[in-house]
C-alpha cells in the first residue's frame, strides 16, 4: 500500500501565550487518500476550521501558533515548509474555498483577473492562455456566459454564482486536494444542493481529494466517504461514514447524531412530539392575517425612486392557540418580513392583522403598546437581541414592568420563576447577557417573552445561530411551553427538518408570496407545489444510506405564483 | 457613473445654497446694531449710519435681503469691503492662488507621508515599527499646527538659515506647506492604518493568500487597491481641514492668502468681506469634494458600474 | 440528549464592579495609562496652580526681561519679565475650562440632535442630517470664525464658538451610532415588549450611545484645546494679560530668535495636553471596544 496523499499527525495549534494560552487543536491526526472525501465535522469551537487553515499556513500570524505536529503531503511536511515553498503548494496542489462567498472575492478586481492570476503565478501561463483556461473552468462550473463573467466584478454576481467562481478558481489548477471550509453554510438549501452536486462532479472529473469541513451532518452523509468527528479541539472518533452514522462509538458522536433533526422522522404523525402528559390541543384562532402587502421603497433618488422590492404580496394565514404555523422559505422569500409585520415592527402597506379579534392595524400607538402584551417575539440572534447594558433580571422584568404586571419584590419573584421555567437559575438575574452561552441567551429571550403571558410568539429562526445539540434543547423547551401553556407559535425557519419537528401547519413562501399552505403532514409529505417539492428534495439527509433525490428542474418562468386555491381541505396551493 | 457625478454636483449646490442662507443670516445674529459695530472705527453721524443701512439693504425684510444678496452673487458681485472699499470677489480671487498653492502642496505632502506611514504601520501591525510609526503620528496629531510652524521656522530659517523668513516666493512656500502637510499627514497616517488593517482582516485577502500568490502581489493588487477606496473617500474632508488649517498657517508665515484676509476681516468686523469669505470657502470645499468623490468612484467598481 | 448547555459563568460574588473593571482595563492599556497620567497632572496643575507656581503669573518684572531658563525661572521670563513657568501652570486652568465648556456645549447639543434625528427617521432625519453634513464640511475653524464675527473676540466667546463649531461632528457620530443600535434586534425586542418612546430612547438607545460619546468627547477635548489655542494665537481668543498658552505663543512669534523658550514651553504644554487627551481617548476606546483591543 502506498503512503496516503496527506497524513496529519499530532497537530496542535494554540492561541495566545502563558496563562492566556488556549489550545484550539489538540494532537489531531488523520489521513486523506487521493480522490476521497474526508469530512471533518464538529460544532463551533471544535477546532475544525483552525486545523485546516494550519495546513496552508493561513492562520493569523501573530495570535495563532502551530505548537507541534507533522503534515506529510507528497513527501514534504507542510507545517515546517518555508513560506516560499508552501506558497508553491498553496492554491496549486492544495486549493481552498471558504464559507462566505459574498466577502471572499476581492471587490475591486474583475472575476477574470482573480481566476487567471493563480494560473499565471503557478503555471507561468501567458495571460492569453490563462484566459482560455479560466473560460474553460467557468464553463465547467456551469456559469452562464463565461466571457461576460470574466469581465464582471464580484458585486454583480449572486452568492451561489460567487461560490461557483470560488470553485472555478480553486479547480483551475487541478489541485490534488480541495479544502472546503463550510462551503454551503451561507447558501440557501436549493443553491447548496447545486454546489454540492458541482463539487462531486469536479471531484469525479479530476480525481481531487476533498477535505470537507462542516457542522452539518446532512452534508457529511451526502458527501463524505470517511469522517473525523471533533469536539473542543480533539478528535473524538473517525471512521467510514456508514459506520459513524450506524454505529457511533463515542458518546459525543451519539449525542450529536441524536440531536440532528431528520426530515421524514415524523412523516406519519400529525403533530409535534408530545412532551407533557396532557398537551394542549390547537384551539381558537389567535392570529388572523389577510392580504398583507409590503413594498420596500427603492433607494431614494433625486427624481423619483428606484423600483422597490416587493417583500410581501397578498400574504394571509391564521395561527390557533396551542398551534405552530411554520413559515418556510429561502432568503428573500419574505418570511421574516411577515413575522415582523404581524407584530407591527414593520408597517405593512395593505392588509388586515387581527389578534384575538382586534384589528391591530387600526390601533393608535398607545393602544398598540398595550396590545403588544398578547404577542411576543424570539429572535434569531440571541446575542444581539438582549440589550448588553441591562442585567438579565431587568431584561426579563422589563415587559412585565411596562405592562404593569408586577413590580418590586413581586417582579423579582416572577423573574426568578421564569428563569427556572426555562431551565436557568434564579440567581442568574444579576448577571449580564455576555456571561451566558448562546443557548442560555435564547432561553433568556424566551423567558422575557413568557413574562407577559402572551397568546402568540413569533419565533424568527430561533435556533439557526445555535449548535445542533443546543438547538435540540431549545426546540424541546419551546414544545414543552406550547403544550403546557397553549401558546400559538408563528415559527419562521429555513430548515425543513426543524419545521417538521415543530409545526402543525406549514406555509411555504417564495418571493413574497405564499405558494403552498396546509397541514404539515400533507405539505411536507405530499407537496403539491413544484417549489415545495424542490425545497424538500434539496435538503441533505443525515443518513449515508439514503440517496438524495435528483434535483428537479424548476422552470422559474412557469412556477404557479398566483392566488391560493384549496386543493384539499385546509391545503392551499398557488395557481 | 454619470448619475453619480450629477448627484454629487447637486449635493455641492445644496452646500453652497445653505452657505448662502447662513451668510445672510450671519449679520442678523450680531447682537446690537451691525452697522454701528462695523463702522465703530470710523467717524460717522446718525444720518450716515442710516444711509449705509439703506445702501446695504439692511432695512428691508430678511427674505428680501436674501434674494438681493443671491441676485448679486449670481452676477459675481459679493459687495465691497468696509475697510478699503474694495470689491470682495476680486480681493478673494487675487489672494486665492496663494492659498491654493499652499493647500495643494500640503495635500501632496500629507498623502505621500501619511499614506505610506499608515500603510507601513498596518503592514507591520503589532511590531515595534508599527508602534514607532503610530507614536510619531499621535504626536503629530497632538501638536498645534502653528507651533510646529514656529518650530520649523526657528530651525530652518533662524538656526540653520536655509530658508527665508518672509516673502512670497516658492522658497517661502516650503515651510508652510511642510507644516500643514506633516500635521495633516499625521491624521491621514492614522486613518490609513485603520482602513488597511480592516482590509487585511477581510476574507478576500485570505483567499488571495490561499491562491498562493506572492505576498507583495496580495498586498498591492488585492489589499492596497481595495484599501484606496476608503482612504480616498476621506480625502475630501481632509482637504476641507487643510483649507481651515491654512487660515492659521498663513498667519504664522505671513503668507498672503485668503485665510490671512479672513482673520483681518473678523478683527475689523468687516461683514461683507466675512460673508464673501465663508461663501467662497464653502464653494471651493464643495467643488473639491466633488472631484475627490469622482476619483473615489473610479476606484470602486460598485459605484463605477452601479446605477 | 446532549449535556445541558448551562455552562457556568463565573460566580457572581467574584465579579468586580463595572467601574473598577473598566479602570483596571484602562490602566492595562499603555495609551490609556499614559493618557490618564497626563490628564491627572493637568488637573493637579490647574487645581493647585497658586501653590505650584512660584510667582504671580500676571506680575511684570518678576525677574529680568527675556531671561533664559534658570534656577530662578525654570522656563525663563517673557518680554515683560513675567515668570513663564507660573504662566504655563496657570494656563492649565484656562485650558481645562476651554475643554470642559466647549465639549460640554457641542456634546450635549450634538447628542440631542443626533438622537432626535436617528430616532425620528424620515424627513426630520433627512433634513437635519443634510444640514449637519453641510455644516460639517465648512470645518470647525470657519464656523468658529463666523461665530466670532457675530459675538466679537474674547476667550469666552472663543469657547462658545468652538463649542458651536463642533456640534455637527458630535451630531454625526451620535446619529451613526443610533442608526446601528436602532437596527439591532434588542431594540426591536423592546418595541415588541411595548416600551414607550421615552423608554426606548433613554433606557435602550442612550446607554448604548454613551460609551462611544465618552470616547469621542475625550478626544474632542484635544480638538477644542487645539482650536482655542489657535484662535488665541490669532488674537481672536484670549486677550492680554491672560496666561493662555496659544496667546503666549503668539507673543513669542517676533522673539523666536532672541527668546526661543517663550515659544517652546507653551507649545510643549499644549502638545502634551492634547496628547494626553488623545491617548486617554484611545485607551478608553480600547476598553470599550474589544475588537480594537485585538489590534
Amino acid at each position: 500500500m502506498t503512503a496516503p496523499l496527506l497524513q496529519v499527525e499530532g497537530l496542535t495549534v494554540a492561541f495566545g501565550h502563558g496563562a492566556g494560552r488556549n489550545v484550539a487543536v489538540d494532537d489531531l491526526s488523520y489521513t486523506l487518500e487521493a480522490g476521497e472525501t474526508l469530512a471533518i465535522v464538529g460544532e463551533s469551537g471544535s477546532g475544525k476550521s483552525v486545523s485546516s487553515m494550519a495546513l496552508l499556513g493561513l492562520l493569523p500570524p501573530r495570535s495563532a501558533r502551530i505548537e507541534s505536529g507533522v503534515a506529510r503531503f507528497r513527501g514534504t511536511d507542510l507545517l515546517h515548509l518555508p513560506e516560499r515553498e508552501l506558497r508553491a503548494v498553496r492554491g496549486n496542489r492544495i486549493a481552498m474555498i471558504f464559507q462566505e462567498p459574498m466577502t471572499s472575492l476581492t471587490p475591486v478586481l474583475r472575476i477574470g483577473q482573480q481566476i487567471t492570476e493563480a494560473l499565471v503565478e503557478h503555471r507561468g501561463l501567458s495571460l492569453r492562455d490563462a484566459r482560455e483556461k479560466a473560460l474553460e473552468t467557468l464553463r465547467l462550473v456551469d456559469l452562464s456566459d463565461p466571457p461576460r463573467r470574466m469581465q464582471q466584478f464580484p458585486h454583480e454576481l449572486s452568492g451561489g454564482m460567487r461560490q461557483r467562481v470560488m470553485i472555478a478558481m480553486a479547480m483551475a489548477l487541478e489541485p490534488d486536494i480541495l479544502i472546503a471550509d463550510e462551503p454551503t453554510t451561507a447558501l440557501d438549501v436549493t443553491v447548496q444542493a447545486q454546489i454540492l452536486d458541482l463539487m462531486r462532479d469536479v471531484q469525479a472529473r479530476f480525481g481531487t481529494a476533498i477535505l470537507l469541513i462542516t457542522h452539518d451532518m446532512g452534508v457529511v452523509a451526502e458527501m463524505a466517504e470517511r469522517v473525523v468527528v471533533m469536539n473542543k479541539g480533539r478528535k473524538v472518533e473517525d471512521g467510514p461514514v456508514d459506520a459513524i452514522f450506524a454505529r457511533p462509538r463515542a458518546d459525543y458522536t451519539r449525542r450529536l447524531l441524536a440531536a440532528v433533526p431528520r426530515l421524514g422522522a415524523r412523516a406519519s404523525e400529525d403533530g409535534p412530539r408530545p412532551t407533557v402528559a396532557d398537551p394542549a390541543h390547537p384551539g381558537d384562532d389567535v392570529l388572523r392575517a389577510e392580504g398583507l402587502g409590503k413594498t420596500f421603497a427603492g433607494r431614494g433618488r433625486l427624481f423619483g425612486r428606484a423600483a422597490g422590492t416587493v417583500a410581501m404580496d397578498d400574504v394571509g394565514f391564521t395561527v390557533r392557540a396551542g398551534e405552530t404555523l411554520a413559515l418556510v422559505g429561502e432568503s428573500g422569500s419574505g418570511k421574516s418580513t411577515s413575522g415582523r409585520a404581524v407584530l407591527r415592527l414593520i408597517e405593512v402597506d395593505r392588509g388586515r392583522i387581527d389578534l384575538e379579534g382586534e384589528d391591530m392595524r387600526a390601533l393608535p400607538q398607545r393602544s398598540l403598546r398595550r396590545a403588544r402584551r398578547a404577542m411576543q417575539m424570539v429572535f434569531q440572534d440571541p446575542f444581539a437581541a438582549l440589550n448588553p447594558r441591562m442585567s438579565v433580571g431587568r431584561l426579563i422584568g422589563e415587559p412585565m414592568q411596562i405592562h404593569g404586571i408586577a413590580r418590586g419584590a413581586d417582579l423579582k419573584d416572577h423573574v426568578a420563576e421564569l428563569l427556572r421555567r426555562v431551565g436557568l437559575e434564579a440567581d442568574h438575574m444579576r448577571r449580564f447577557p455576555h456571561e451566558f452561552s448562546g443557548g442560555q441567551r435564547q432561553r433568556i429571550c424566551i423567558a422575557r417573552a413568557l413574562g407577559v403571558r402572551p397568546k402568540l410568539i413569533v419565533a424568527d429562526e430561533p435556533t439557526s445561530a445555535l449548535d445542533v445539540s443546543v438547538q435540540a434543547q431549545v426546540l424541546d423547551l419551546m414544545l414543552e411551553l406550547q403544550q403546557s401553556l397553549g401558546l400559538g407559535y408563528l415559527f419562521i425557519s429555513h430548515d425543513m427538518a426543524v419545521v417538521e419537528e415543530m409545526a402543525h401547519r406549514v406555509a411555504v413562501m417564495r418571493q413574497g408570496r405564499i405558494v403552498e399552505m396546509g397541514p404539515r403532514r400533507a405539505v411536507l409529505g405530499a407537496p403539491r407545489h413544484p417549489y415545495t417539492a424542490a425545497l424538500l428534495a434539496a435538503v441533505p439527509r443525515p443518513d449515508p444510506t439514503a440517496q438524495r433525490p435528483k434535483l428537479p428542474q424548476l422552470d422559474l418562468g412557469t412556477i404557479p405564483m398566483g392566488p391560493l386555491a384549496e386543493a384539499a381541505p385546509g391545503h392551499w396551493v398557488a395557481t | 457613473m454619470a448619475r453619480f457625478i450629477v448627484q454629487r454636483l447637486l449635493a455641492a449646490l445644496v452646500t453652497i445654497w445653505i452657505a448662502s442662507i447662513a451668510v445672510t443670516m450671519l449679520i442678523h445674529l450680531v447682537p446690537g446694531d451691525p452697522v454701528r459695530i462695523m463702522y465703530a472705527g470710523f467717524q460717522t453721524t446718525d444720518a450716515e449710519i442710516e444711509a449705509i443701512r439703506t445702501r446695504l439693504g439692511l432695512d428691508r425684510p430678511v427674505w428680501e435681503q436674501y434674494f438681493m444678496y443671491v441676485g448679486r452673487v449670481l452676477t459675481g458681485d459679493l459687495g465691497y469691503s468696509i475697510v478699503g472699499n474694495q470689491p470682495v470677489l476680486q480681493t478673494l480671487l487675487q489672494r486665492f492662488p496663494a492659498t491654493l498653492a499652499l493647500t495643494v502642496s500640503s495635500l501632496f505632502i500629507a498623502v505621500v507621508v501619511g499614506g505610506s506611514l499608515g500603510f507601513f504601520a498596518a503592514y507591520k501591525r503589532g511590531t515595534a515599527w508599527d508602534f514607532g510609526a503610530m507614536t510619531l503620528a499621535i504626536v503629530g496629531v497632538s501638536m498645534p499646527h502653528f507651533w510646529l510652524g514656529l518650530l520649523l521656522l526657528f530651525l530652518f530659517s533662524m538656526t540653520l538659515e536655509w530658508l527665508p523668513v518672509g516673502g512670497s516666493g516658492w522658497q517661502n512656500l516650503i515651510l508652510p506647506a511642510l507644516t500643514l502637510g506633516l500635521a495633516t499627514g499625521a491624521v491621514i497616517a492614522r486613518l490609513t492604518r485603520s482602513a488597511m488593517i480592516d482590509i487585511f482582516d477581510q476574507d478576500f485577502v485570505r483567499t488571495a493568500h490561499a491562491k498562493g500568490l506572492p505576498k507583495t502581489l496580495v498586498l498591492y493588487r488585492h489589499a492596497l487597491r481595495s484599501g484606496l477606496v476608503p482612504v480616498v473617500s476621506m480625502l475630501g474632508l481632509q482637504f476641507a481641514y487643510l483649507m481651515g488649517g491654512a487660515i492659521v498657517i498663513e498667519n504664522v508665515f505671513a503668507w498672503n492668502g485668503v485665510g490671512r484676509l479672513a482673520i483681518q476681516a473678523v478683527f475689523a468686523r468687516d461683514y461683507p468681506l466675512i460673508q464673501g469669505f465663508i461663501l467662497f470657502f464653502a464653494t471651493v470645499v464643495a467643488l473639491v469634494s466633488v472631484v475627490i468623490d469622482v476619483a473615489y468612484a473610479l476606484l470602486d467598481p460598485r459605484i463605477r458600474y452601479g446605477t | 440528549m446532549s449535556a445541558p448547555d448551562t455552562a457556568q459563568a463565573g460566580p457572581a460574588a467574584a465579579r468586580l464592579s463595572g467601574v473598577q473593571q473598566a479602570l483596571t482595563a484602562l490602566l492595562r492599556s499603555p495609551s490609556g495609562a499614559v493618557g490618564l497620567a497626563i490628564v491627572l497632572l493637568l488637573v493637579i496643575a490647574a487645581v493647585f496652580a497658586p501653590l505650584i507656581a512660584p510667582h504671580d503669573p500676571l506680575r511684570m518684572a518678576s525677574g529680568p526681561r527675556l531671561s533664559p531658563p534658570s534656577a530662578a525661572h525654570w522656563m525663563g521670563t517673557d518680554q515683560l519679565g513675567r515668570d513663564m513657568f507660573s504662566r504655563v501652570v496657570f494656563g492649565a486652568r484656562l485650558t481645562l475650562q476651554i475643554g470642559v465648556i466647549a465639549v460640554g456645549i457641542s456634546l450635549t447639543s450634538g447628542l440631542l440632535l443626533g438622537l432626535v434625528a436617528g430616532y425620528a427617521g424620515g424627513w426630520t432625519e433627512r433634513v437635519l442630517m443634510r444640514l449637519v453634513d453641510v455644516l460639517f464640511s465648512f470645518t470647525e475653524i470657519v464656523i468658529a470664525l463666523a461665530c466670532l464675527a457675530i459675538l466679537g473676540v474674547g476667550l469666552v466667546n472663543a469657547m462658545i464658538a468652538i463649542g458651536i463649531a463642533s456640534i455637527p461632528f458630535y451630531a454625526r457620530i451620535t446619529h451613526s451610532v443610533v442608526l446601528v443600535e436602532k437596527n439591532k434586534p434588542y431594540f426591536e425586542a423592546a418595541i415588541a415588549a411595548g416600551a414607550s418612546r421615552l423608554r426606548l430612547i433613554f433606557v435602550h438607545l442612550l446607554p448604548n450611545v454613551i460609551p462611544t460619546l465618552i470616547v469621542v468627547g475625550t478626544l474632542g477635548v484635544s480638538t477644542a484645546v487645539l482650536a482655542a489655542a489657535g484662535l488665541s494665537f490669532l488674537g481672536l481668543g484670549a486677550q492680554p494679560p491672560q496666561p493662555e498658552w496659544g496667546f503666549m505663543l503668539s507673543s513669542s512669534r517676533d522673539l523666536i530668535a532672541r527668546a526661543p523658550w517663550m515659544m517652546i514651553f507653551p507649545g510643549l504644554a499644549i502638545a502634551i495636553t492634547v496628547l494626553g487627551f488623545n491617548l486617554l481617548g484611545d485607551g478608553v476606546r480600547e476598553v470599550l471596544d474589544p475588537r480594537q483591543r485585538a489590534r
